[in-house]
């Protein structure tokens, strides 16, 4: 690869498509849920395409266009309108999509992120929204399928389009780069980061040039990637295979190419029999919208604190390292868990380390997110409580968090762990009362002399000697018993 | 003098006075449909159960009194590109053979919420494609006052229809004239609402930027009635307007006197019948003694908005019209191999030639290296049209000028010639791509077919439209000719 | 009627069917490129008027940011969606393969 890397500069672009988490469609009232859906069940005169059914915009696919807008730091002008997109395909049942051309609700933006300590930023074209497709099923493989269903319970469902400049020169900071865009989607709640179930997609545009050149080479669009892994591995591939062509002296094809993860290579999709016009033209079903600075700065004001903020704060709030900030940061959730453990009083470091070494690993094991777990910040802070005062040994802490972890309520285990590290023995308790008793003097007179607040004391004294660890009860028992 | 001759507001005024019965009322109209539909073949589908349903319980209702509504009882027709929930809705396309929509268009519902009776659905060009109804997938339509002519079109069958006693009135769609021109060659009232006046929402799509849905009557009054029933804002049409909707009625008799009335230049068309131009002065004429001033005025533009029309409502239509492909409803050609063959052959056998003409024509002219030329242009054309209509109605109210310059024109005569037959529409396009609203009403007949006089009013007025046109019609016996067909008042 | 001064081509006809998936005859390629070649003489006409300084309208009213609320409403009946359908499989619409 290194060889490559200096011979030829990697050229990459995405676009990624996210579906936006509506109640109901783009255009109408139908249910978002298509996944759950059966057959056809979630359409309408509108999705279906139904001869004289027309669409009305759900003003809350706009408004989280322009808060993703936002959140990429994009210029928002101030006249937007809707376009049809001309084509024809089985999934499509209008004959065109209702998407947005030369005036999208954004453009210009950037997002930044880093590979391995390094900074990058990638600049972002526009950020626009349209219409999903349905979907195809098909009977065996797609190109010896005798037939297709189309099921359109997907169609509609509102789409934002994120393109970005071709700015990305390797896979690493390609997938950096949609790692850090998903954080943000889910940041901001206009997507749930699932790219297995396709709601948020990508494609990469991938071309080589000679390092130094400031022209763009062929580029190759490539499709299919389900995962950042995914993603990952169709661009290095891409860069091997457009390498090999270059270095025998080929020419690479203006061409899609899918990627087939199975296999691990990408597949040349039927080149077009003609080039693609897609005769956009102004929608004129829809109004065009003037998208007002008062409600620009009404939806920039509903923004939370994104990654790139939060990251920063909390290096400089809680001493974390950088490494660790980016880390807590890439989901909303996880930095939410974390706060809040520091709130309900857990110390940062050690909520940091727990929260992305032992927990995180056993989510990654079980596919889970941290807000799946029925281990909630109060019980990590109870566990790191337990640690810190109450003498809970590093292996213990380890096997009640596993505990913890996998029972459907982390509460007994705590409460097993707090007891075991309990003392209750009269034995070891008596040379901590007679301690107590021996420095307490004039409580102990206090006391003699009938205020039960001084007990109270005592007991407070004889826990801070034991770190906590000592059972209360017994040493208000073995107390009463020694002074009187 | 039958049922089926008279008009919505003495039926109206005979249903609540229990004089006669909706369901008497719709039979009648049945038996005229019987006895001369072959004639005209004015419908595609005749609903006569729905029908005489509607009738029984718009009987109830009047019975009761509970909610009586001008409409309540009164048998019309719709047009085939108005979908109505479950009943075959085609747009006069065999592409939609059969087609049955799971849902109806905003003013069919209106309509239904008025106690009205749907007779069926009427004859048109195919997706409201032409200008003599010769494009209808199914048959052509005759003209009432003459079989060997046409009835004009796209709202062919509605006209003849409404002209015949098949029906007391009909609702129809404008793209470029298809209510006013077929209502002038029918001898009956056609309006074309101001664009966003009327919801589209159902309306099957010829050209969305210019569609209207609007009456077609036998007289002013009963226009106003059917107008008032199916005007305003419909959330599910995002381009219908807020504006509120005036009542009609209120100001219809407030005659002329004092109007500034308009008449452009360019309306006097090359080609236009010396006999049609004879009876549009002397409508002009009969308004100026009933104390209207009228003065010339110029649209400059005129002459640019036949082709602009060509151009914007194909490109429309070309992107409306991608639907059709086999998959969802209607027509799939058989014998295909491949999905893209059957879109192919499905498009080539289920569209008739004018269609497949304006697809391939709108799909050009939007087409890469061709939009600005074509598309874009024609826009630019659009907002000089509307500047024209914006300075006229500075200087007048209202503008006056022939419906089409020519009488209705017999079957066959202009079937080899677009060109010739797009000519028909020269003098009502500009009203669909101005923005403003018009009415087309009897002024004469020429040669023994009638003469249609248009009044074009500005934007939402069609209360001025319509007032105009009754001062005119009250002071003339034209409305109450009737078409050999409909046959003499008893 | 005067001289067809378009240059539309056959070819030009038979890209357009193509994208507009219409089928066509030899012959009607023929008859079409004839017509359009006469209407688009005519349309031509269009270029007489000076637009130079002249916006384009799309949309003819003046009303902007017509939306809705992010509300459910409810669907078509079941089966009502696929009734209409010339080839269905199960709930399914289903179409011939797509490939050439
Ligand atoms: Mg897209
Ligand atoms: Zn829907």
């Amino acid at each position: 690869m290194s060889a490559i890397a200096t011979k030829y500069e990697v050229v990459v672009g995405l676009e990624v498509h996210a579906q936006v988490l509506t109640q109901s469609k783009m255009f109408c009232g139908c249910s978002t849920d298509y996944l759950t859906a059966p057959p056809n069940a979630n359409t309408c005169p509108v999705c279906l395409g139904l001869p004289g059914s027309l669409p009305v915009i759900n003003r809350r696919a706009v408004e989280a266009t322009i808060r993703t807008a936002l959140a990429l730091n994009c210029e928002i002008p101030e006249f937007s309108k809707f376009d049809r997109k001309n084509y024809f395909y089985p999934d499509l049942p209008k004959g065109y999509q209702i998407s947005q051309y030369d005036l999208p609700f954004s453009r210009r933006g950037h997002l930044d992120f880093d590979v391995r300590g390094a900074p990058c930023r990638c600049g972002i074209t526009r950020v626009h929204l349209e219409e999903d497709t349905g979907k195809l099923l098909h009977e065996g493989a797609i190109h010896e399928a005798q037939s297709s269903l189309v099921n359109f319970n997907r169609s509609g469902v509102p789409l934002m389009e994120i393109v970005s400049e071709p700015d990305l020169r390797s896979a690493d900071e390609a997938r950096e780069y949609v790692m850090r865009l998903r954080a943000i989607l889910q940041y901001i709640g206009v997507n749930n980061g699932d790219m297995e179930s396709g709601q948020l997609r990508c494609d990469a545009n991938v071309s080589l040039r000679p390092a130094g050149s400031s022209e763009l080479g062929t580029k190759v669009e490539v499709k299919n990637m389900n995962s950042f892994r995914a993603i990952h591995r169709a661009i290095e591939y891409e860069v091997v295979r457009q390498t090999e062509v270059l270095d025998s002296g080929g020419r690479l094809t203006q061409e899609t190419r899918g990627w087939n993860d199975a296999r691990g290579l990408t597949v040349s999709q039927r080149t077009k029999e003609f080039a693609e016009d897609y005769r956009y033209f102004p929608e004129p079903d829809l109004p065009p919208l003037d998208v007002s600075r008062h409600w620009v700065e009404e939806i920039r004001a509903g923004l939370p604190e994104l990654p790139a903020a939060r990251r920063e704060r909390f290096v400089a709030a809680y001493g974390l390292t950088p490494y660790d900030a980016s880390l807590l940061t890439s989901t909303r959730p996880m930095a939410e868990f974390f706060e809040e453990t520091v709130r309900l009083g857990g110390p940062a470091k050690a909520s940091a380390n727990w929260i992305l070494g032992d927990f995180s690993r056993l989510l990654n094991a079980d596919h889970k997110e941290i807000q799946e777990s029925s281990i909630k910040p109060t019980h990590l802070q109870q566990l790191l409580h337990l640690v810190e005062t109450g003498g809970l040994s590093g292996k213990m802490a380890k096997q009640t968090f596993d505990a913890m972890y996998h029972a459907p309520d982390p509460a007994p285990a705590l409460a097993e762990a707090k007891g075991s590290s309990q003392i209750s023995g009269d034995a070891e308790l008596a040379g901590l009362v007679d301690q107590v008793i021996a420095e307490n003097a004039k409580s102990v007179a206090d006391f003699k002399a009938g205020k039960e607040q001084a007990l109270k004391f005592l007991i407070g004294q004889a826990m801070k000697l034991s770190r906590g660890r000592a059972n209360p009860q017994r040493l208000d028992a073995l107390l009463r018993e020694k002074i009187v | 003098m039958k049922l089926f001759h008279r008009t919505i507001r003495d039926l109206h005024q005979m249903l609540r006075d229990r004089e006669i019965s909706s369901v008497e009322l719709t039979q009648s109209v049945l038996d005229q449909i019987q006895a001369v539909g072959d004639r005209t073949k004015a419908y595609l589908l005749v609903t006569k159960e729905l029908a005489l349903r509607q009738a029984h319980a718009a009987d109830e209702r009047l019975r009761s009194k509970r909610d009586v509504r001008p409409l309540t009882g009164i048998p019309i027709a719709l047009k085939d590109v108005l979908c109505v929930k479950e009943v075959a809705s085609t747009a006069g396309s065999k592409i939609l053979k059969g087609f049955t929509p799971p849902y109806s268009a905003t003013v069919v519902e209106r309509l239904e919420a008025e106690g009205a009776v749907f007779l069926g659905k009427t004859n048109c060009d195919e997706f409201a494609m032409g200008s003599s109804n010769e494009n209808s997938g199914y048959w052509p339509v005759h003209n009432p006052w003459g079989l060997d002519r046409v009835p004009g079109g796209s709202s062919g069958g509605s006209a003849a229809a409404v002209a015949s006693g098949e029906a007391i009135a009909a609702l129809g769609s404008d793209t470029g004239g298809s209510i006013r021109q077929p209502a002038a060659l029918t001898g009956i009232v056609g309006l074309k609402p101001t664009y966003g006046r009327v919801s589209r929402y159902g309306l099957i799509a010829f050209a969305s930027s210019l569609d209207q849905i609007g009456p077609m009557t036998r007289d002013v009054v009963d226009s106003a009635l059917l107008l008032q029933a199916i005007a305003g804002h419909d959330p599910r049409d995002s381009t219908s307007s807020p504006k509120p909707v005036p009542d009609y009625l209120a100001t219809l008799g407030d005659g002329v006197k004092g109007m500034r009335l308009g008449v452009p230049k360019e309306y006097f068309v090359a080609g236009m019948e010396p006999a049609v131009e004879q009876s549009i002065r002397d409508a002009i004429r009969l308004l100026e003694q009933q104390g209207a001033s009228i003065e010339e005025v110029s649209l400059p533009h005129s002459d640019v908005a036949l082709p602009a029309y060509y151009i914007i409502a194909p490109a429309e239509a070309s992107s409306n019209l991608a639907r059709y492909d086999g998959v969802r409803y209607g027509y799939q050609a058989e014998g295909a191999r491949n999905l893209i063959e059957e879109y192919m052959l499905t498009r080539q056998q289920g569209f008739g030639a004018e269609v497949k003409r304006r697809i391939m024509l709108g799909t050009y002219a939007l087409s890469s290296g061709y939009y600005d030329a074509y598309y874009l242009q024609a826009q630019k054309v659009r907002t000089l049209i509307i500047d024209d209509f914006k300075r006229a109605f500075t200087k007048v109210d209202a503008l006056l000028g022939a419906t089409s310059p020519t009488v209705a024109f017999p079957l066959g005569a202009k079937t080899q010639d677009p060109v010739a037959m797009y000519l028909n529409d020269i003098i009502t396009i500009p009203a669909n791509l101005g923005n403003v609203c018009a009415i087309s009403v009897p002024c004469g007949l020429a040669d023994g077919l009638p003469v249609g006089l248009q009044v074009i009013a500005p934007g939402f007025r069609e209360d001025l439209a319509l007032r105009i046109a009754f001062a005119f019609e009250a002071a003339t016996e034209f409305h109450k000719a009737q078409s050999p067909l409909m046959g003499a008042a008893a | 009627m005067p001289e067809p001064t378009s240059e539309l081509s056959s070819r030009e006809v038979e890209h357009v069917a193509r994208l507009a998936r219409l089928g066509i005859t030899p012959d009607e390629v023929l008859k079409y490129r004839d017509q359009l070649r006469n209407i688009l003489h005519h349309i031509e006409a269009l270029n007489r008027a000076d637009t130079s300084k002249v916006p384009a309208t799309a949309h003819p009213l003046e009303e902007r940011n017509v939306m809705r609320e992010d509300r459910r409403e409810p669907c078509l009946p079941a089966d009502a969606a696929l009734r209409n359908a010339p080839s269905r499989e199960d709930s399914y619409f289903k179409v011939k393969a797509i490939q050439e």
